[in-house]
């Protein structure tokens, strides 16, 4: 959702509520500016410490390479980018946590619309689906994650996945609790995208003979389309910020099988250089998916009023 | 309205057979999709009431086998445990009655008396019942059955009132919606209070310690984030300053930078400060929110200018604008962010596993980590701390969904 409000930020004007008279630019009352600086200097001390100057940090770090495990550190210029980013670790790192986008988004999308239409219509109770649907939002990632790692556990699940074995299960066994878990959040979501349907819309296509199925296709998830955009950046960034289940079901392995960039780059907090680099690398990765989204899908979305 | 006379005029030529048929359909279809949703909850309360030794000699039975069953009745315990699951009961009973008239707590029409009967009257009906309910799974003395039937009909009628007056209900539904709620509420009890496991895992997990930790993190974050993000909007809509669009581009660009692409700065900048396991280190890097900063502000932008300049004619400065009216006015706005800002800080997990070093400062998310990577043998014990862990989080998305749904939804609806 960040994403999202941050896109449709350089269109925001000058403040509506101004002074009556509006003194001409550049000129400010102290008292106001004073004020402001106050209200402000909170959140940019939080943001200096703890946003900027870690980035700035990584930036700069990048280019050393610790010796002995941290003991100590060699400028090596831009060598190492070149290195971690060009090199195996951090390919693996990528592919599993595409690994993980690609098992939990589709599955949330469309989970997400089936629990929205069934329960986007007039009955009585419906609510109380609806309370059921949405319920997976009491869950945490942790919660969710422990809740799997015993349903599917080799050792005393009901259903027993080979997940200590078979590399290819690992991110699969760790992809389920986030499925489960974006259940709710798509729900929400999406349902919250057909409320906004005006009811006459349905009801014309309806006059004109459209079936339940041409009036989801052709209306109901072309209207919804922004929303169902919306869920998709929100999934493609939850999936690659994954952690929590790797680090509660799959611990990284068997042998390295399931460790996505944000569990290396967790793995790397000891040595500061390849962390660093690894941290880069990854903000590349979730700027470039975002701009994609929107460069690929924008185009395609239908807007209501255009 | 529309639609439904238009469905009533569409629907004129079909059969009501047909029509029957249809509407049992759609519930079938919900109820199947409720399983799918509520499924892994189910088998996994079935886990944490069967003993995991048991469990793996017999293969993967669809039932607990030799449930250890607790010698109490409603009212054992610490107050404070009491307190807890007796509100918790009462929070159902008023959600549910909520729900089936369709009268939000806020309004004066949703306190009358056939509502107040059901919910405090049958909270008290199921302490009470509850008691011989408990006394007899404990001395499997074979009349259990009976005993819940019992309880359940005893719950079920103090609810038909309340149900009754709920506007556009038929008697049957009344009762029909009374009946489960009186099942769902002794089987609830049952599951959730007799058992020995839920108490054996809060101490064996500390969770008790852990879940305090999570609670004081979650308030200090909530309060930090939503005044620190207040002030931001207001300068950022009222205030006239230089430099106003860069400082705003500045808050906007954290959003670029997330926890996960900064942590390893950030662990670096706690080890050196030598915060680790602290609670400074828990709160402070989410004590500003460029979210929340966004949200507000369009919160604020939404106000009608007159009401400034009526204000400002009448003497109020900034300080008491703010206060008196730009908050209270924008309250929809800050009560849903205050509870997204609440609820991620409770679910954190990233942050508090790479700055607590020692377990003795876990958060309740980090706890459970902690439990499910025990021995196998506490398997049962493990699940049943996860369970436990959702409690509070189910509370408050009961009691704030409208403000959670507003918050998820921001930016997703015009």
């Amino acid at each position: 959702m960040s994403v999202v409000d941050s896109m449709s930020l350089p269109n925001d004007d000058a403040p509506v509520l101004e002074a009556p008279k509006r003194s001409r630019r550049g000129k400010y009352n102290a008292k106001e500016v004073g004020l402001a600086f106050v209200f402000l200097l909170p959140s940019l001390a939080v943001f200096s410490v703890f946003f900027y100057l870690p980035f700035a940090r990584l930036l700069s770090w990048g280019t050393y390479e610790s010796v002995r495990g941290g003991a100590s550190y060699n400028p090596v210029g831009l060598d190492q980018y070149k290195d971690v980013l060009g090199g195996d670790e951090f390919r693996q790192g990528l592919w599993h946590s595409l690994q993980f986008v690609l098992y939990t988004v589709p599955a949330g999308l469309i989970l997400g619309t089936l629990l929205a239409v069934a329960a986007h219509r007039r009955l009585k109770g419906i609510k109380v689906f609806q309370a059921i649907f949405s319920s997976t939002l009491a869950s945490s990632v942790a919660v969710s994650s422990v809740i799997f790692f015993f349903l599917f556990n080799p050792a005393v699940g009901f259903f027993q996945v080979s997940w200590q074995s078979d590399p290819d299960m690992a991110m699969f066994a760790a992809a389920l609790p986030a499925i489960w878990q974006n259940l709710g959040l798509a729900f929400v979501i999406v349902l919250a995208g057909l409320q906004a349907v005006p009811d006459e819309v349905m009801e014309a296509a309806r006059l004109d003979g459209y079936g339940a199925w041409r009036r989801l296709t052709r209306i109901t998830l072309p209207l919804i389309s922004p929303v169902l955009m919306f869920l998709l950046v929100i999934l493609v960034i939850y999936g690659f910020q994954a952690f929590a289940q790797i680090d509660i079901i799959t611990k990284g392995g068997p042998g390295g099988a399931s460790e996505t960039l944000v569990f290396k780059i967790f793995k790397q907090t000891q040595d500061y250089g390849k962390g660093a680099v690894l941290s880069v690398g990854l903000f590349f990765v979730t700027l470039v998916v975002t701009f994609f989204q929107f460069a690929i899908l924008d185009r395609r979305v239908h807007y209501g009023d255009e | 309205m529309a639609t439904s006379e238009g469905n009533a005029t569409l629907r004129m030529g079909q059969s009501p057979a047909r029509k029957t048929a249809g509407t049992a359909g759609q519930y079938l279809a919900l109820g199947l999709l409720s399983l799918l949703v509520l499924g892994p909850i189910g088998l996994t309360v079935i886990q944490a009431l069967s003993p995991p030794f048991t469990y793996v000699a017999q293969g993967r039975p669809l039932h607990p086998v030799a449930v250890s069953w607790q010698d109490r009745t409603w009212f054992t315990g610490g107050i404070a445990s009491l307190a807890f699951r007796t509100v918790i009961v009462l929070l159902l009973f008023a959600w549910l009655q909520k729900v089936a008239s369709g009268v939000s707590f806020r309004e004066k029409a949703f306190y009358v008396p056939s509502r107040i009967v059901a919910v405090v009257g049958g909270t008290v009906v199921l302490a009470l019942a509850m008691g011989p309910v408990f006394q007899s799974l404990f001395e499997a003395d074979g009349n259990t059955l009976v005993v819940v039937l019992l309880a359940m009909a005893l719950v079920a009628a103090t609810q038909l009132w309340g149900y009754w007056t709920a506007e556009h209900r038929t008697p049957v539904g009344a009762v029909v919606m009374a009946l489960f709620t009186g099942f769902g509420l002794v089987g609830l009890a049952v599951l959730f209070v007799a058992p020995t496991v839920w108490t054996l895992a809060w101490t064996r997990y500390n969770l008790g310690p852990a879940m305090g930790r999570s609670f004081v993190m979650t308030i200090i974050v909530t309060v930090l984030q939503v005044s620190t993000a207040t002030m931001a909007a207001y300068a950022f809509v009222f205030l006239r300053f230089p430099f106003k669009r860069i400082l705003f581009a500045l808050f906007m660009a954290t959003l670029l930078l997330p926890l996960e692409v900064t942590l390893v700065g950030n662990v670096a900048t706690i080890r050196q400060l030598g915060w680790t396991d602290t609670m400074q280190a828990l709160v402070l890097p989410f004590g500003a929110a460029a979210l929340g900063t966004f949200l507000i502000r369009q919160g604020f932008r939404g106000l009608p200018t007159e009401i400034q300049d009526a204000t400002r004619l009448d003497g109020y400065g900034h300080i008491a604008f703010l206060t008196k009216f730009a908050v209270p006015l924008t309250r929809p706005v800050i009560a849903a962010f205050t509870v997204i800002s609440a609820l991620s800080a409770w679910n954190q997990y990233l942050w508090p596993r790479a700055i607590t070093e020692t377990n003795s400062f876990n958060t309740l998310q980090i706890q459970l980590r902690l439990a499910s990577a025990s021995e196998v043998a506490n398997a049962n014990q493990a699940i049943a701390a996860a369970l436990v862990a959702a409690v509070p989080v189910i509370l408050l998305l009961i009691a704030f969904q409208r403000q959670i749904i507003r918050g998820l939804t921001a930016g997703a609806v015009k």
